[in-house]
C-alpha cells in the first residue's frame, strides 16, 4: 500500500475577483520509505502541492489517501491529528522560537500531541542531527544550518513516519545544504518518507526520485 | 515545558510591552481596590463614630435639621434653645433611658474656634462608658471647673491643675481633668457643669439639645414620634445622619467609579490591542505551530492563558501596590469626601482581595477572548507560505 495517494489533485486560491489555478489535477503516488524531491519553477504549484500533501491545505478536487486512509473532505479537528500523527514539517524560514532553548524547540510539538516532554527523547533527536551541545542554547546562537537542523529534530519528535521540507535549504548556502540532504538521506535509510521541495536541480538528484511540477501539473509521470 | 511555560516563555519576547501591559492592569485595580476598600471602612468607621456618641437620636429646637447634624458631627452652634420643660417631657417619654442635656457654646481663642459643653456628669458619663479621665471628672454643682480633650490639652499645653481666662468675662477656670484620647470629636472640647455653663455664657435655663438614649434600639422609631409631638422638638436620629453623609460620600464615590470605570476600559483596550500585535506579530508563528500539530483549541488556551498571566499578575501587583499605598491614598481620599471619620478607614478584608483577583481574571478572559479566538482560526497555511503573499 501507498503511503501518499494523490489522484486528479487541482487547487484554486482566489485572488481578489480572479481564480488562480495553482494545482490541475495531479497524479501521484509514493510508497512508504521514498525519499522524493518536487522541483519546479517559482509559482508552478510546489508549495500548494506540499500543502495538501501534508493536510494543511484541502483540494478544490481530487483525492487524497494517506496510509491507505482517504483524507478528503475531513474537518480541520481530523486534519490536525493525521498532521499529528503522520506529518512532519520543515519550512524554508526555521520558524524556532527565539525564547525556547534548541532542546524545548524541538519538545514544541509534544505539548501540542498530548505526549509526555520527554527529554531523553528530545536528546537522542538533537543528537541525530548532530547538535547535542547546542541543546540550551538558544536559535539566536546558531547558524541557519544548525538552526535548520533544529528545526529537522522538532518535526522528527512525535515519530511522523511522512516528513515533508519546503525549500529546506532555501536560505542556506551550498556547503550547508549538502549537510542538510545528507541528513534526509540519513532519514531516508531510517525509513522514513522524506519529501522535499527545492530550486536545486543538483540536489534534488539525490533522491530516489525527482518530480518535476509546471503550471500546475506533474510531468515526468507518477 | 507545558502550555503554561510556553506562554511565560512568550511573554519574555516583548519584555517592555509585556511590562507596560500588566503595569496598566495593575493601576487599574489599585484604584477599584482602594476604592472598594475604602467605600467599606468608611461605612464601618462612620458606624464605629456614630455608636460611640452613645446616644440614639438628639432632640434639637425645631428648623435646626443641618446645624443638629454638624453638631453632631464636629460640635457647633444652634441659635435656638429647649427648656427645662422640654428635658422633662423626653424624660417622661416611654422607652427613654437617659436624657442628657446639653448646652453647646462656642469661644474664640487666639481666632481658632473652640466648643464648649456644658453638661449633667451624672446622665453623661453613663452615655459615655470609654471616658477615661486624667484628673477627676467635676459634680454637677461645681462651678468654674472643666475637663478638657486630650487633643485640646495638647494643643494648648494645658493638664489637670492648670488654671485658663475661659468665658465671655475672662473668668479663671480650673482644669480638673484631661479626657484620655478617645479617637473621636470629644478629644477637642471643653466640658463645663451645664449650671456653671449656663451661668458662664448667660443662658440660663437654656438647652442646646437633648441626648436621648433608648432602653433597646427597637424603640428608637417610637421614641423619635413621640418627641416629634413635642412643639418645640425637633428629633435627628443617628441613623439619618448616617443616611446624610453616605448620600453626600455616595456622589463623591460616584464621580470616583467613573474614573475606575475609565481606567479600567482603557486598560482592557490596551490589553486587547498588545494581543492582537502579538497575534498579527506572530501570524506566521502560528501557523507553523499547527503545522506541526497544535490544533486551534491549544492556540487560543495558549492566547487566553497569556493573557491571564498579564492580568493576574497586574492584579497581584495592584493590590499589593494599592495595601502598601493606603496611607498615601487614604490622605487623598480624604481630601475628597464631605466628611472623614476620625479613625483610619483602611481595610484589609480578604473577601475583597479574592474579589479582586477574580476581577483581573475575568478582565483577563474578557480581553483575550478576540484575539483567541482571532488565531485559532488562522490557517496553517500562513506559515508555509512565503514572505511575498
Ligand atoms: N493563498 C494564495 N492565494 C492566491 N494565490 C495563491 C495562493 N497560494 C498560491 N497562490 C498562487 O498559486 C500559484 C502556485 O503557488 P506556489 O504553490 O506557492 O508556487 P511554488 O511554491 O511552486 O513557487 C502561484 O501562482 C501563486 O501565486
Ligand atoms: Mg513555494
Amino acid at each position: 500500500m501507498s503511503i501518499i495517494e494523490a489522484t486528479g489533485i487541482c487547487k484554486t486560491y482566489q485572488r481578489g475577483r480572479e481564480d488562480v489555478c495553482a494545482l490541475r489535477g495531479v497524479n501521484l503516488t509514493i510508497e512508504a520509505g521514498e525519499f522524493v524531491t518536487i522541483v519546479g519553477p517559482s509559482g508552478a504549484g510546489k508549495t500548494a502541492l506540499l500543502n495538501i500533501l501534508g493536510c494543511l491545505d484541502t483540494p478544490s478536487c481530487g483525492t487524497l489517501a494517506i496510509d491507505g486512509v482517504p483524507v478528503t473532505g475531513k474537518g480541520e479537528a481530523e486534519l490536525v491529528k493525521i498532521r499529528r500523527e503522520h506529518i512532519g514539517f520543515v519550512f524554508q524560514q526555521f520558524f524556532l522560537i527565539p525564547t525556547l532553548t534548541v532542546g524545548e524547540n524541538v519538545g514544541l510539538p509534544l505539548i501540542f500531541s498530548g505526549s509526555p516532554y520527554d527529554r531523553q527523547k528530545i536528546e537522542s533527536l538533537l543528537e541525530k542531527v548532530g547538535l547535542s551541545h547546542r541543546a540550551e542554547h538558544f536559535p539566536g546562537q546558531l547558524s541557519g544550518g544548525e538552526m535548520q537542523r533544529v528545526a529537522i529534530a522538532r518535526a522528527l519528535v512525535n515519530n511522523p513516519r511522512i516528513l515533508l521540507a519546503d525549500e529546506p535549504t532555501g536560505n542556506l548556502d551550498s556547503i550547508t545544504a549538502d549537510g542538510i540532504y545528507r541528513l534526509f538521506e540519513e532519514l531516508h535509510r531510517q525509513g522514513i518518507t522524506v519529501i522535499v521541495v527545492t530550486h536545486n536541480r543538483e540536489l534534488a538528484q539525490r533522491a530516489g526520485r525527482v518530480i518535476t511540477i509546471r503550471d500546475g501539473l506533474v510531468n515526468g509521470g507518477c | 515545558m507545558n502550555l503554561l511555560s510556553f506562554a511565560v516563555k512568550n511573554l519574555q519576547r516583548r519584555k517592555g510591552r509585556t511590562l507596560l501591559t500588566i503595569a496598566g492592569v495593575a493601576i487599574a485595580v489599585a484604584i477599584l481596590f482602594s476604592l472598594l476598600s475604602f467605600s467599606a471602612g468608611y461605612e464601618r468607621e462612620l458606624t464605629r463614630e456614630m455608636d460611640s456618641l452613645g446616644f440614639h437620636l438628639l432632640a434639637v429646637p425645631k428648623g435646626c435639621p443641618y446645624e443638629a447634624t454638624t453638631l453632631i458631627l464636629h460640635g457647633g452652634v444652634i441659635p435656638k434653645y429647649l427648656t427645662n420643660e422640654d428635658l422633662a417631657r423626653a424624660r417622661a417619654t416611654d422607652g427613654v433611658a437617659i436624657a442628657a442635656p446639653m448646652l453647646l457654646q462656642q469661644v474664640t481663642k487666639d481666632g481658632t474656634p473652640h466648643i464648649v459643653y456644658g453638661i449633667e456628669p451624672a446622665v453623661m458619663l453613663p452615655l459615655k462608658p470609654a471616658w477615661k479621665v486624667n484628673g477627676r471628672f467635676f459634680s454637677a454643682n461645681e462651678t468654674r471647673v472643666m475637663v478638657i480633650g486630650s487633643t485640646l490639652a495638647e494643643k494648648e499645653n494645658l493638664a489637670a491643675g492648670s488654671v485658663i481666662p475661659f468665658g465671655p468675662a475672662q473668668e479663671q477656670f480650673t482644669i480638673i481633668g484631661v479626657l484620655q484620647p478617645t479617637g473621636s470629636e470629644d478629644d477637642n472640647f471643653h466640658f463645663l457643669p451645664l449650671a456653671d455653663a449656663q451661668r458662664t455664657f448667660g443662658k440660663v435655663g437654656l438647652i442646646t439639645a437633648i441626648a436621648v438614649r433608648a432602653d433597646d434600639v427597637k424603640h428608637i422609631p417610637r421614641i423619635a414620634e413621640d418627641l416629634e409631638k413635642v412643639p418645640d422638638i425637633q428629633v435627628v436620629t443617628m441613623a439619618q445622619v448616617t443616611g446624610t453623609i453616605m448620600n453626600l460620600v455616595g456622589s463623591a464615590r460616584s464621580l470616583l467609579f467613573s474614573v475606575i470605570v475609565i481606567a479600567i476600559v482603557i486598560s482592557a483596550a490596551g490589553i486587547t490591542n498588545t494581543l492582537l500585535m502579538s497575534v498579527n506579530e506572530r501570524t506566521r508563528e502560528i501557523g507553523m505551530m499547527k503545522a506541526i500539530g497544535a490544533s486551534g483549541h491549544h492556540i487560543g488556551i495558549l492566547l487566553i492563558a497569556e493573557t491571564l498571566l498579564i492580568t493576574t499578575l497586574g492584579g497581584i501587583i495592584g493590590i499589593l501596590a494599592a495595601l502598601a499605598g493606603s496611607g498615601i491614598i487614604e490622605t487623598f481620599v480624604r481630601e475628597l469626601i464631605p466628611y472623614a471619620p476620625s479613625g483610619s478607614f483602611v481595610s484589609f478584608d480578604p473577601l475583597l482581595i479574592g474579589g479582586c483577583l477574580l476581577f483581573s481574571i475575568g478582565l483577563g478572559l474578557l480581553c483575550g477572548i478576540y484575539p483567541a479566538w482571532k488565531s485559532a482560526r488562522l490557517s496553517p497555511m500562513e506559515a508555509i507560505r512565503g514572505e511575498w503573499e
